[in-house]
């Protein structure tokens, strides 16, 4: 049979308290028995001495009758078996009889040794008996002595009584151990009885109640830690609720995988965008799931070293064969025994947006052949007039012209700038890399600048330079950047301002600082300068203003040539933009 | 021998003259009106109230076989000296008197007394004495115990006192009585001290205490132990009855007879020897061998030396 908590607790500690008792009671009977034989010894040497002491007169006088009477009195006594006078020589006068048969037996030799030179008692133990030999002396004369032969077995009837007395004093304490057994064990079991309720209570959905602490002892450690428990779960039950609502609330696509991509869990936008049950996903595989992207053999394949990936373009495979395009970003989550790492995988359905990419390449195919090959024929015609192909024109005339060329002139820049931004976006922008010295890139802009720079009172300071520094990048795409960057810096500066240009090393890296001492950027729209048709609030410069995509174009072309571009400004002081380029070597 | 002690001719009249008790009708006569007459028992004894006791009984018993002799009940009568018992008896108030050989004797040789039966007494009829030393004492014979002194036991005992003094006297020896053992005697007397126990009187002759002593024969062996081979027998006294009934002469005959009767067949029945037992161990009665004349003549020869002893 197999005990529970209780019962071997109940067994252990009544087997410690018997255990207990038994070796008290052990101990007990051992000291009573010590004592009692103690006692007997005294009571036996006492009175063997109050008899020789008593017998002193009669053996001096050699009055045996008296000697009997006392001997035979002795013999009375409890637990004596036989008692003797004896003479000087050792030689029994009375055993306390009438017919008295031992009379003249000598005592024997060791005892009588002793009566000769000592009146000390001699104690002599065989058995359970005692013998007591009393010498007498008197005036330093031997005169004999009294020897009693003493029981010591009186002491197995009080041996039974104590055994009687243990035996009660043992059930006692058995009883007194399973009483105590039984009560410790109530307070121990209690609290555990009032938790294992609480668990069950817990795994059964109901709400755990809140566990008395009753002492500070380890059951009120355990209850303060189930306490503590259940309130961590509570914590713990509302976040997963409040994360499943958010889960399943985001309209992207939510993904968990297995450290072999067997997917785990998904959300219902998985559901919604694919078609298919939670529950028939659940133990796919997401290659089943994803399209591997390109030059991949799987989603999980295109991870780079630390897990994770950003912006991978597939598609997500629907029910009946649909692909849907999807971005996926996908993170490794290692759990905390720190092997096979679970996978993250956030797919968002980018049909919408490649359908306005579609638009947009459509409009621009559409701004390319039907509004730059007219405006390209437009800008030529009136480039014609004002050349005075059809004549001189008359002052009027020529500022008619005049301004219809500047404006065409804006606007092919302006469709050049749309359509560059638009390549850029598509990533259909082209680039032929070579080594070119960055110096000449930057004296080729400015040259290419110094026009425009001139129509508004503007002129360039070269300030210093990096001779010799090469730079890989596409020389036109890289003109076209310091240009736009020259461009605006011109645009942002007061009439009779220069414009500050210097290129030296940051880090690994060439710079070309361009500063100017217009208005500075406001701190609201600094966040907005690489957006495009992202344009300032400066009324006063609103007449100089691009197309507002040149920075942006700047930013994008700089970025696939592997550098960066950056500004400081301060506000009526003036802006400085930054393009970094890693130097080749 | 029972605790009865003759000292001296002083008559200790126990409640007046004596004490007397007389039993109610007996038992056993219940079935018949008991007949009147009374059997007065005496004896003598310095304790009566215990001696009534020792004698109550048996007095009782034999009384009531005899209601057939007109004897319907028992009286017992202590007295403290063998001189009023002698005085009781020759009044008529003690019929019965049994005692050792040398009371009896005085007494029937002073009074209205007839010895009619002997008791035995522990199983023997007689008994004697006997006067021993130690081998190397230098006491030879019985003369050579002149100028020292020797142990008897209790002064009313018979076998340790009466007889052999008597014996030692009727041999011509003057014994003188002392306290003290180391007292110095005359080389003409033989000094002597009561031991007043025969065990005294044997360990005080082995560790010299005194040159001699005397103790019933019947005891000398068992108490010289092993021992016996350092001791030597100086005399051995002749036997004499260990007890003695004497009834008083005025005694109707057939009272007497009845009494005799009744005495001899005690030791027959088992209910009679248990009276018998508790009568100071007597083993019953019978009657003198050689007849109370010769039986007790020796005794009576060897009266006059212990006349005072007897307390006369």
């Amino acid at each position: 049979m197999r005990l529970g908590l209780r019962g071997r607790f109940v067994a252990f500690v009544s087997a410690i308290v018997i255990a207990f008792g038994v070796v008290l009671s052990a101990l007990s009977v051992r000291a009573q028995n010590e004592r009692l034989r103690h006692e007997l010894e005294d009571r036996g040497k006492l009175l063997t001495s109050v008899i020789a002491a008593n017998s002193t007169d009669a053996l001096a006088m050699l009055e045996v009758r008296e000697l009997r009477r006392m001997i035979a009195e002795a013999r009375d006594q409890e637990n004596v078996l036989d008692a003797v006078a004896f003479d000087e020589e050792g030689r029994v006068l009375t055993d306390g009889t009438v017919v008295n048969p031992r009379r003249h037996d000598l005592i024997p030799e060791a005892a009588l040794r002793h009566v000769a030179g000592s009146e000390a008692l001699l104690v002599e133990f065989a058995g359970d008996a005692m013998t007591v030999t009393k010498p007498v002396h008197l005036g330093g004369r031997v005169l004999g002595g009294v020897r009693l032969h003493y029981s010591l077995a009186g002491l197995a009837e009080d041996q039974a009584s104590l055994a009687r007395r243990t035996a009660m004093v043992g059930a006692i304490f058995a009883l007194l151990g399973v009483l105590a057994a039984a009560l410790l064990t109530e307070a121990v079991t209690r609290p555990l009885k009032e938790v294992i309720r609480a668990t069950r209570a817990l795994s059964e959905g109901e709400p755990a109640p809140r566990l008395q602490v009753r002492t500070s002892d380890e059951v009120g450690e355990l209850a303060e830690a189930f306490n503590e428990m259940t309130r961590k779960l509570r914590d713990t039950t509302v976040s997963r609720d409040y994360l499943d609502r958010v889960l399943e609330t985001m309209g992207e696509c939510l993904v968990v995988t297995g450290p072999e991509g067997t997917i785990t869990r998904v959300n219902s936008a998985v559901c919604r965008l694919s078609g298919v049950d939670e529950d028939e996903l659940l133990g796919q595989n997401c290659r089943d799931l994803f399209r591997a992207p390109k030059g991949h053999l799987s989603l999980l394949d295109a991870l780079g070293p630390d897990g994770s990936a950003r912006g991978l373009e597939t598609e997500l495979l629907a029910r009946g064969g649909e692909a849907v395009p999807v971005m996926v970003s996908v993170g490794a989550m290692t759990p905390s025994t720190g092997s096979g790492s679970s996978y993250v995988i956030v797919a968002a359905d980018i049909s919408e947006r490649l359908r306005h990419e579609q638009q947009k390449d459509e409009f621009v195919t559409m701004v390319h052949h039907e509004v730059r090959a007219p405006l390209t024929a437009v800008r030529g015609a009136v480039g014609l007039l004002e050349g005075g192909v059809a004549g001189d024109l008359d002052d009027r005339g020529r500022e008619l012209v005049e301004i219809a060329l500047r404006n065409s002139e804006r606007m092919e820049r302006l469709v050049n700038d749309i359509l560059a931004s638009r390549k850029l976006d598509s990533g259909r922008m082209e680039f032929h890399l070579e080594e070119v010295e960055l110096m000449s890139l930057v004296e080729q802009a400015i040259d290419g600048t110094t026009a425009y720079a001139a129509d508004h009172g503007v002129a360039f300071d070269l300030e210093e330079g990096v001779p010799g520094a090469m730079v890989r990048v596409d020389p036109d795409r890289m003109i076209q950047v310091l240009t736009n960057v020259l461009s605006n810096a011109v645009r942002f500066s007061a009439e009779g301002d220069a414009v500050a240009v210097r290129a030296d090393r940051n880090g690994g890296k060439l710079r070309v600082a361009v500063s100017d001492n217009g208005p500075g950027i406001a701190e609201e729209f600094r966040d907005h300068v690489f957006e495009a048709f992202a344009r300032g609030e400066h009324e006063a410069w609103r007449h100089r203003s691009g197309t507002g995509l040149g920075m942006s174009i700047s930013k994008g072309i700089i970025e696939e040539l592997g550098g960066s571009i950056t500004f400081e400004t301060v506000v009526d002081a003036g802006t400085t933009f930054f393009v970094e380029i890693p130097e080749s070597t | 021998m029972h605790a009865r002690l003759v000292l001296g001719l002083a008559l200790v009249v126990f409640a007046g003259c004596g004490q007397s008790s007389e039993s109610p009708p007996a038992a056993v006569a219940t079935a018949t009106p008991a007949p009147s007459g009374v059997l007065a028992f005496g004896s003598v004894s310095l304790n009566p109230a215990r001696e009534h006791g020792v004698v109550r009984p048996f007095a009782d018993f034999v009384a009531s076989k005899l209601h057939g002799a007109g004897i319907g009940r028992a009286r017992v009568v202590v007295v403290s000296s063998l001189s009023q018992m002698v005085e009781e008896v020759r009044e008529g108030t003690v019929d019965v008197f049994i005692d050792s050989p040398f009371p009896a004797a005085f007494v029937w040789k002073h009074g209205e007394v007839q010895p009619l039966l002997r008791r035995w007494k522990r199983g023997a009829d007689t008994y004697r004495s006997v006067v021993f030393t130690r081998r190397d004492s230098g006491v030879d014979m019985l003369e050579d115990l002149s100028g020292r002194i020797m142990a008897f036991g209790e002064p009313f005992s018979t076998s340790g006192f009466l007889m052999p003094k008597a014996a030692l006297a009727s041999a011509g020896l003057r014994l003188v009585n002392y306290e003290d053992p180391a007292a110095s005697i005359p080389p003409d007397r033989v000094g002597y001290v009561f031991s007043n126990d025969a065990e005294n009187t044997m360990f005080w002759v082995i560790k010299r205490k005194v040159v001699a002593g005397a103790v019933n024969a019947d005891y000398f062996e068992a108490l010289a132990g092993d021992r016996l081979s350092e001791l030597r027998i100086l005399h051995t006294t002749e036997a004499v009855p260990r007890n003695v009934v004497c009834v008083r002469r005025s005694l109707e005959a057939e009272v007497v007879r009845a009494i005799e009767k009744a005495l001899l067949e005690m030791h027959l029945s088992d209910e009679s020897q248990a009276a018998l037992q508790n009568f100071e161990e007597t083993t019953r009665f019978d009657r003198f061998p050689r007849g109370a004349e010769a039986d007790l003549g020796h005794i009576v020869a060897l009266l006059p030396h212990v006349q005072e002893d007897l307390g006369q």
